[in-house]
C-alpha cells in the first residue's frame, strides 16, 4: 500500500520535479505575457480569500436591522427614515463604517463577508462543474477517436445533439421540478457542458492514435484500457488544462445568470444571488449588486486571460 | 515461426492496395533472418501483420496463416494476440524517436512493459528494467531511467526500446530497420548488440532491412521480397556471391565497389511497381533484364536450387 502511495506520489511530484527546465521554460513563456500574470495573481488571491477569508469576516447571514444600507467606505448616502411619531419622512445623510468596509444590504448583512462567501460558492461551481464536464469530455473524446468507425460516429452525433440540447430550458425543468439546488445546478451544467471538450480532444487524440507510439504499446501487449488512460491522455494534458482554465469563467457566469433570473439556490450566497438582490434596491442602495458584478467581471476576465496566456506558452507554434 | 502464404491488402477508396501478397518464409530457433527489398515492398507491413497490427478498416489480412507454437496469429483471439505481443513476439520499431512515448520517462515505460505481462513488484520491476538497461552498454543507467525521450540521444533512444522489447525475454524478435534512423557508428553498435543477443540468449531474429551491407554482416538465411512476394529465398552467403533471382542479382549489382573506380552507380531500371495494380505475371518483369515473353503472363513458379535456396523465375524453369 505505501509502496503503490509513494509510486503515485512519485508520478506527480516526480515530473514537475525531474521536469524542472520544462516547468521553467513554461513558466518563462506565461510570464511575459502581462496579463495571463495579472489573471494568475487575481486567481491566486481569490482562492486564497475564499479559503481563508471567511474566518476574519463577521458572520454572512447576520441581519442587522440597525446598520441598513451602510454605503461603502469612502462613499456616502442620503437615507430617508419614516417616523411614525412625527409622521415626517427624515432624509439623513450617512457615510461608510470602518466595521463595513464595502457597506450593508438592506437586511444590514456586511458586503464584505457576504461577497467572500459568495467567492468561494463561485468558485466550487466553477471548479466542480468544469470539472464534471472535463471528465466526461475527454474519456467521450478520446474514446471515440481510439475506437473510431461507428463508435465514433455514434459519440459524436450524440455529441452534436447535446450541443444543440437549450440547456437553460433543461435547468429551468429541473429547477421546476426538483426546486433550486446548488448541486443540481452544478450537475447540469457539468453534464451538458462537455461537449466542446469532447470534440478539441477527440481531433488531438486521433492525430495522437496514429503516432508510432501507439502502435509500439499495442505491439508489447498493452490493453486498449491502457492505452489510452497512459499512453493518449497524458498527451493531452496541456489542451486539458487551456481548456479548462477557459471554461470556469463560463461556468461561473451560467450559475450568475441563473441566479439572476431567479433559478438560483436561494439558501447559498453565490455573486449572482447577492446580485438579484441588488437589483430591487439599485436606486437607494446601488454597491449591492455592483460589488459582486465588478468581482465575477474581474473573476471571468482573470481566468480568460490566464487561459490565453497558458495557450500561448503551452502551443510550440507561437513565438511570444 | 512459420508465415505461409500471407496476404495484407488495404482497401482504399483508390482501389485495393495489395502491399503484402503472398510471403512465405520459415523462422528458425536462434536463427537470424532478413527480409530485404526496397521502400514500399511490404516489408514492414508482413512485422505488423505477424502481430495483428494492421490498423482495421482499411487493412485486413485476407489469406494466409502465421503459425507459432501451433497457433495461428492470423485468426487467434484479440486476447489471445495480446498475450503474444511483447512476451513471445517483440518488435524494435525503426524510429525510437516517434516509438517512445514522449510524457513517460523511459524507465516507467520499460517498467510498464514489464508489468503487462509479468506479475512483478514495482520496485522489482525497477531493478530488472535498470539491468536490461545496463546490459544494453547504457552508461549511466539511473539518469536515462528518469530521463523523457527527447532527453535522449538517438543511439541511447533506440537502446532503450531494443531493452524494452527484451523486457519479457521473446523467443521471437522483430527489428523493422532498426538501424536506419542512427548514424554509423551507433549503427554498428546496435548491430553488436543484435549478434549478442542471438548468441547468447538464442532468441529468434526477424531482421527488416534495405541494407545488404547489414544482411551480409548480420543474417544467416534471407528473403528478398520484390512487389509483395518473397522472390528469392536463401542463406545469406549464397544471396550475395550467388544470387539467381534478376532482382536480387541487381539489388547486389547497386553496391559500390570501392576496387572499381566509376562515376555513377549502378541501379536498377524503374520504380517499384504500384501496389494498386500490379503487373500480370512476374511483378518483376517490367524493369527484369532478362524477362521473356511468358513472364508477363503467368506468375513464376518456387524453383528450388539447392538446399535451402528457392527462387521464384522462369530462369531456371529448365535446370531443374
Amino acid at each position: 500500500m505505501t509502496e503503490r502511495l509513494q509510486d503515485i506520489a512519485r508520478k506527480i511530484v516526480g515530473p514537475l520535479y525531474s521536469n524542472r527546465r520544462l516547468i521553467k521554460y513554461y513558466w518563462k513563456r506565461t510570464r511575459r505575457n502581462k496579463l495571463a500574470l495579472l489573471g494568475l495573481a487575481f486567481i491566486m488571491f481569490l482562492i486564497l480569500l475564499a479559503l481563508i477569508g471567511p474566518f476574519f469576516t463577521l458572520d454572512p447571514t447576520l441581519a442587522n436591522f440597525e446598520e441598513t444600507n451602510f454605503p461603502p467606505m469612502g462613499f456616502a448616502a442620503e437615507k430617508s427614515v419614516y417616523s411614525i411619531e412625527s409622521s415626517e419622512l427624515t432624509t439623513t445623510t450617512i457615510s461608510g463604517i470602518w466595521k463595513h468596509p464595502l457597506g450593508t444590504d438592506s437586511k444590514g448583512r456586511d458586503m464584505l463577508a457576504m461577497i467572500i462567501s459568495g467567492a468561494r460558492i463561485s468558485l466550487q461551481v466553477g471548479l466542480i462543474a468544469t470539472g464534471i464536464a472535463i471528465l466526461l469530455g475527454t474519456i467521450i473524446g478520446v474514446l471515440s477517436a481510439y475506437l473510431g468507425g461507428w463508435a465514433d460516429n455514434v459519440l459524436m452525433r450524440f455529441t452534436d445533439v447535446m450541443m444543440t440540447f437549450p440547456f437553460f430550458l433543461l435547468l429551468v425543468l429541473i429547477v421546476f421540478i426538483f426546486g433550486p439546488s446548488l448541486a443540481f445546478i452544478v450537475l447540469v451544467i457539468g453534464l451538458t457542458g462537455w461537449t466542446g471538450t469532447a470534440r478539441l480532444v477527440r481531433s488531438e487524440a486521433l492525430s495522437l492514435r496514429t503516432r508510432e507510439f501507439v502502435t509500439a504499446a499495442r505491439a508489447s501487449g498493452a490493453s486498449d484500457g491502457r492505452i489510452i488512460f497512459r499512453h493518449l491522455i497524458p498527451n493531452v494534458t496541456s489542451l486539458i488544462i487551456v481548456i479548462a482554465t477557459l471554461s470556469i469563467p463560463g461556468v461561473i457566469l451560467a450559475e450568475a445568470a441563473l441566479s439572476f433570473i431567479g433559478l438560483g439556490d436561494p439558501t447559498v450566497a453565490s455573486w449572482g444571488i447577492i446580485l438579484e438582490a441588488g437589483q430591487h434596491s439599485l436606486d437607494t442602495a446601488w454597491w449591492v449588486a455592483v460589488e459582486p458584478g465588478i468581482m465575477l467581471f474581474l473573476t471571468v476576465l482573470a481566468f480568460n486571460f490566464l487561459g490565453d496566456g497558458l495557450r500561448d506558452a503551452f502551443d510550440p507554434k507561437s513565438n511570444i | 515461426m512459420e508465415v505461409n502464404n500471407l496476404k495484407t491488402y488495404f482497401f482504399t477508396r483508390s482501389g485495393v492496395v495489395k502491399a503484402v501478397n503472398g510471403v512465405d518464409f520459415k523462422l528458425r530457433r536462434g536463427e537470424c533472418l532478413c527480409l530485404v527489398g526496397e521502400s514500399g515492398c511490404g516489408k514492414t507491413v508482413t512485422a505488423l501483420s505477424i502481430l495483428g497490427l494492421i490498423d482495421s478498416p482499411p487493412g485486413q489480412i485476407v489469406d494466409g496463416e502465421v503459425k507459432y507454437n501451433n497457433l495461428d496469429l492470423a485468426t487467434c483471439s484479440p486476447r489471445q494476440l495480446r498475450q503474444i505481443r511483447g512476451k513471445e513476439i517483440a518488435i524494435v520499431f525503426q524510429d525510437a524517436q516517434s516509438a517512445l512515448n514522449p510524457v513517460l520517462t523511459v524507465g516507467d515505460q520499460i517498467i510498464e512493459q514489464l508489468q503487462i505481462h509479468l506479475s512483478i513488484k514495482q520496485g522489482e520491476a525497477r531493478n530488472k528494467a535498470m539491468t536490461l538497461l545496463d546490459e544494453m552498454g547504457i552508461p549511466s543507467v539511473e539518469r536515462v531511467m528518469s530521463s523523457y525521450p527527447h532527453q535522449l540521444s538517438g543511439g541511447m533512444k533506440q537502446r532503450a526500446m531494443i531493452a524494452m522489447s527484451l523486457s519479457c525475454d521473446p523467443q521471437i524478435l522483430i527489428a523493422d530497420e532498426p538501424t536506419t534512423a542512427v548514424d554509423v557508428t551507433i549503427k554498428a553498435q546496435i548491430l553488436d548488440i543484435f549478434r549478442e543477443l542471438k548468441t547468447k540468449r538464442q532468441m529468434s531474429l526477424l531482421f527488416i532491412t534495405h541494407d545488404l551491407g547489414v544482411v551480409a554482416e548480420i543474417g544467416d538465411r534471407a528473403v528478398v521480397i520484390y512487389g509483395g512476394e518473397d522472390v528469392e529465398t536463401a542463406p545469406v552467403s549464397e544471396i550475395i556471391g550467388n544470387p539467381k533471382h534478376p532482382y536480387t542479382a541487381g539489388l547486389i549489382e547497386c553496391l559500390p565497389d570501392i576496387s572499381k573506380a566509376t562515376d555513377r552507380l549502378t541501379s536498377i531500371p524503374g520504380a517499384t511497381p504500384n501496389p494498386v495494380e500490379l503487373p500480370r505475371g512476374c511483378s518483376f518483369h517490367p524493369r527484369c533484364p532478362k524477362a521473356m515473353e511468358i513472364c508477363s503472363r503467368q506468375q513464376p513458379p518456387q524453383i528450388i536450387i539447392s538446399d535451402g535456396h528457392k527462387v521464384s523465375c522462369y530462369l531456371y524453369q529448365r535446370s531443374t
